[in-house]
């Protein structure tokens, strides 16, 4: 007796409510408090960008699909997510092209041609953003303007990054139509005043200020403001405190590992500490959080055994910690991660999990001897 | 004697899942006895281990308990008649796998004899080995599905004596509440199975590991328990397996590729200790077992006292047949069961339940690429690397689908179930298995 309908299929035959779907939204859901200070600290044009990165990230995913001959899979929110998190790292000022070469870069190159979501080296949005800090078009992604700048210039206008070259290759801004807004000005990020204060051995001086109740006499921002996100600095890494809310959403998700951020946090603020910096404003200064929740965290590029996750959390904040402490450089979040993406290959080749019950205790794995391989299998039952 | 203490100390296993459990729909339907069908298909070979050989004859007449296949090997278990009629034939018949194995086919008398007791010893009286026949005589093998022979359990190595017998009541399979109905209606029968298979060891420690969420099962074993610990366990799937109740009971850990005898234990489950009582107490064989019918696809789940070998169709129909569409149909729990696409099989020794399931419950979609996101690894209770089993196993990279662990995995499913990418991980690890085990015969 043939039943209808009923399938054959291997066990088990329940799921759960987990998806990468689940995933993706999750992490658009953590960032919306992070998109909305950042709209609000730097105006519309930092909306503009955002939609821009995401559609053109979506555009590049369904044409390399369509070229690759690949499953259209945007129903899965991953691109949306590319695109979001590179805007994210970009100044609010940045100019839409740069934008739509940094988001191709990201999905065409970093996520597909390496094979697509699962087959990824690099974060697709940290590998952008590097590319782009040594791109000729650097300048367009290292000048950051104060928040709340447009108390004076008006909250709509779309003020960009330019290069004045009839004034010897001046930074000034303007609007997309290119009328000049004579009262914007470069502004120091935290970590760039701190850099450049222990490099001359001097308070910092000439920095734009923030805002007369969020500076110190030195003129840096207070830990406070830093916290909240009154600093210059790139759209999405500003508030600690809307990337904190994310973070914690995540984490209570389930869809993040806490060892993660907690290993690189942590390791950056003993490490700055022993360096003699100030291990809470280096915490708080620039782009830590957004790295450490946001993109050190990405399934694809990180280990999977919980003591992989430790050596690439523990190893990231050492990267970040020397960049700063020994490097020119101010920042070294995101070049650290992509460094630690690629030994991530190696962690999880090596570092063994101790299976239930064995009492050696592996801590590398070692491979079985066997007949020689690959084996001819019977074919598939 | 006292009342036993219920322990509730116990701290879960690491790993694991937590399923929708359903248990519901049948844990409040006691046990009725299913309609005896026009004929069983009685495999000759229920239990892991060496093949029987038919001890009958087409034409024979059978009585209900008569043994039907047997073999001298050790390793195995004998299969008896379940109902009275005639032999109608001996050929292969697809099982629950889709296999097709050698099947004893009994047409069934109209009127069937009830199974009359023989003589018995009293139980206080019966010795070690005497227990350890009876179990084998009776043809008792593991009925929480991987039908292992008892009486191979009962007889472990002499250097490694066992001083703890654990009931496997936790039933953390979802939907399946045929252990819990025993636990229920026969308490202390299942108590008196624990007393003889503690003899049969000589082990002085019996616990039965009950999960957390049947108090009323705990409640009643307890009462009857004696000096029998009765444990309340963390829910969690999965609790019950072998390796992980040993951990969480006993604080033993089995090493990878060894028996719970390893570390001085013995795990069997609830229908197991109940038909060993049974056959020693009455010197009756394991021809009849207790099932649930159930899932959102059946009309009126249920627990069934069913012969061994009654085709599928005839337990779907005595639970009022299907309601609705079921996109499958399963033999077992939904974690690790087997689907059935006809209703022609018949039910064996190791068949805990039948589950018809909705597509909208199943929720399985199609397979993605993995994305890497651990979450296998972190419910895999044996700390094994699914992904990574699964990504040699696709290259045909058998050594380091072993270095991951594909022998140790017992198929619990967890990975799967918590795949956002919907990889059937269990698929590729009977693959590597099978692979492995041809690649290490062919170095020997």
């Amino acid at each position: 007796m043939a039943e209808k309908g009923l399938a054959a299929a291997i066990a088990p035959h329940l799921h759960s409510e987990q998806t990468i779907k689940r995933g993706m939204t999750d992490v658009l859901i953590a960032l919306i408090p992070v998109v909305i200070w950042g709209i609000i600290a730097f105006g519309i044009n930092v909306l503009l960008i955002i939609v821009i990165s995401c559609l053109t990230a979506v555009v590049s995913e369904v044409v390399m699909r369509k070229i690759l001959r690949r499953k259209i899979t945007l129903r899965d929110w991953s691109a949306v997510l590319t695109g979001l998190l590179l805007a994210l790292t970009l100044p609010p000022t940045v100019p839409w092209w740069v934008v739509v070469v940094g988001s191709v870069i990201a999905v065409a190159i970093a996520k597909e041609l390496f094979g697509g979501l699962g087959r990824n080296i690099f974060n697709p949005a940290l590998f952008a953003r590097v590319v782009l800090l040594f791109s000729p078009f650097t300048i367009y992604t290292t000048k950051f303007v104060r928040p709340f700048w447009w108390k004076n210039g008006g909250f709509w206008t779309l003020a960009q990054t330019r290069i004045d070259n009839s004034i010897g290759g001046r930074i000034v801004y303007a609007s997309w139509g290119g009328s000049p807004i004579n009262t914007l000005t470069t502004s120091a990020t935290p970590l760039s005043l701190l850099k450049s204060g222990r490099m001359l051995g001097t308070a910092v001086t000439g920095a734009t200020p923030v805002g007369a109740n969020f500076l110190t006499s030195t003129g840096k921002p207070t830990l406070y403001s830093m916290f909240l996100g009154f600093k210059a600095g790139a759209i999405g890494e500003v508030s600690v405190l809307a990337l904190l809310l994310g973070g914690i959403y995540l984490v209570y998700r389930g869809t993040i590992d806490w060892r993660i951020p907690v290993g690189i946090i942590g390791t950056v603020f003993i490490l700055t500490w022993i360096g003699g910096s100030s291990p809470v404003y280096q915490m708080l200064g620039g782009g830590l959080f957004l790295g450490s929740f946001f993109m050190a965290t990405d399934w694809v590029t990180s280990p999977v055994t919980r003591q992989g996750k430790w050596i690439y959390a523990v190893g990231i904040g050492v990267f970040i910690a020397i960049f700063r402490l020994v490097s020119a450089l101010p920042e070294g979040v995101a070049i650290s991660i992509l460094y630690w993406n690629v030994i991530t290959l190696l962690i999880d080749r090596y570092v063994a999990r101790s299976h239930f019950g064995d009492a050696t205790r592996p801590v590398f794995n070692r491979l079985p001897k066997l007949a020689a391989r690959p084996l001819p299998v019977k074919k598939e039952a | 004697m006292a009342h036993a203490e219920i322990n509730t100390d116990y701290k879960t296993f690491k790993g694991g899942i937590h399923p929708p459990y359903n248990k519901e729909l049948a844990n409040s339907k006691p046990i009725e006895a299913a309609p005896v069908p026009g004929k069983v298909i009685i495999p000759l070979s229920q239990h892991i281990g060496a093949p029987n050989s038919a001890l009958v004859a087409a034409g024979d007449r059978v009585e209900a308990g008569q043994k039907i296949g047997g073999t001298d090997a050790f390793v195995s278990a004998p299969v008896h008649s379940s109902v009275s009629g005639v032999v109608k034939e001996v050929a292969e018949m697809a099982n629950f796998t889709g296999a097709r194995v050698p099947c004893v086919i009994i047409e069934a008398d109209s009127e069937q004899v009830p199974f009359r007791a023989g003589e018995t010893k009293p139980l206080d009286a019966l010795k070690a080995e005497e227990i350890r026949e009876i179990a084998k005589e009776a043809g008792l093998v593991g009925m929480g599905g991987a039908a292992f022979p008892t009486h191979v359990k009962l007889a472990p190595p002499k250097d490694k004596p066992v001083d703890i017998v654990l009931i496997n009541a936790c039933e953390c399979e979802p939907f399946l509440t045929c252990d819990h109905r025993l636990m229920l209606e026969r308490p202390s029968d299942l108590v008196a199975g624990l007393r003889l298979l503690m003899a049969a060891v000589g082990a002085g420690r019996g616990v039965i590991g009950i999960e957390a969420n049947k108090p009323d099962a705990i409640e009643a074993v307890r009462k009857v328990a004696g000096d029998i610990e009765v444990a309340s366990l963390p829910v969690k799937y999965p609790e019950g397996a072998e390796k992980m109740l040993i951990s969480v009971v006993a604080g033993r850990k089995v090493p990878p590729g060894k028996l719970p005898s390893e570390v001085g234990a013995l795990v069997q489950n609830v229908g197991t200790a109940v038909a060993l009582y049974e056959a020693a107490a009455t010197g009756k064989p394991l021809f009849e077992r207790v099932l649930t019918v159930t899932g959102p696809g059946i009309r009126n789940p249920k627990n069934l006292l069913a012969k061994i070998g009654t085709p599928v169709s005839t337990l779907i129909e005595a639970a009022g047949g299907f309601v609705g569409s079921p996109a499958r149909l399963i033999m077992g729990g939904p974690m690790t069961g087997w689907t059935q696409e006809n209703l022609d099989a018949p039910i064996q020794k190791g068949t805990s339940g039948l589950v018809a399931l909705t597509e909208e419950l199943i929720g399985w979609q199609e397979e993605e690429e993995c994305v890497r996101c651990a979450k296998c690894i972190e419910a895999c209770p044996m700390f094994l690397m699914p992904n990574y089993i699964v990504q040699a196993a696709k290259r045909g990279q058998w050594d380091q689908a072993e270095m991951y662990g594909a022998l140790d995995c017992f198929e619990c499913g967890c990975c799967s179930f918590t795949c956002p990418s919907f990889i059937p991980h269990v698929k590729y690890v009977r693959k590597a298995k099978a692979a492995i085990a041809a690649l290490k015969k062919g170095v020997k």
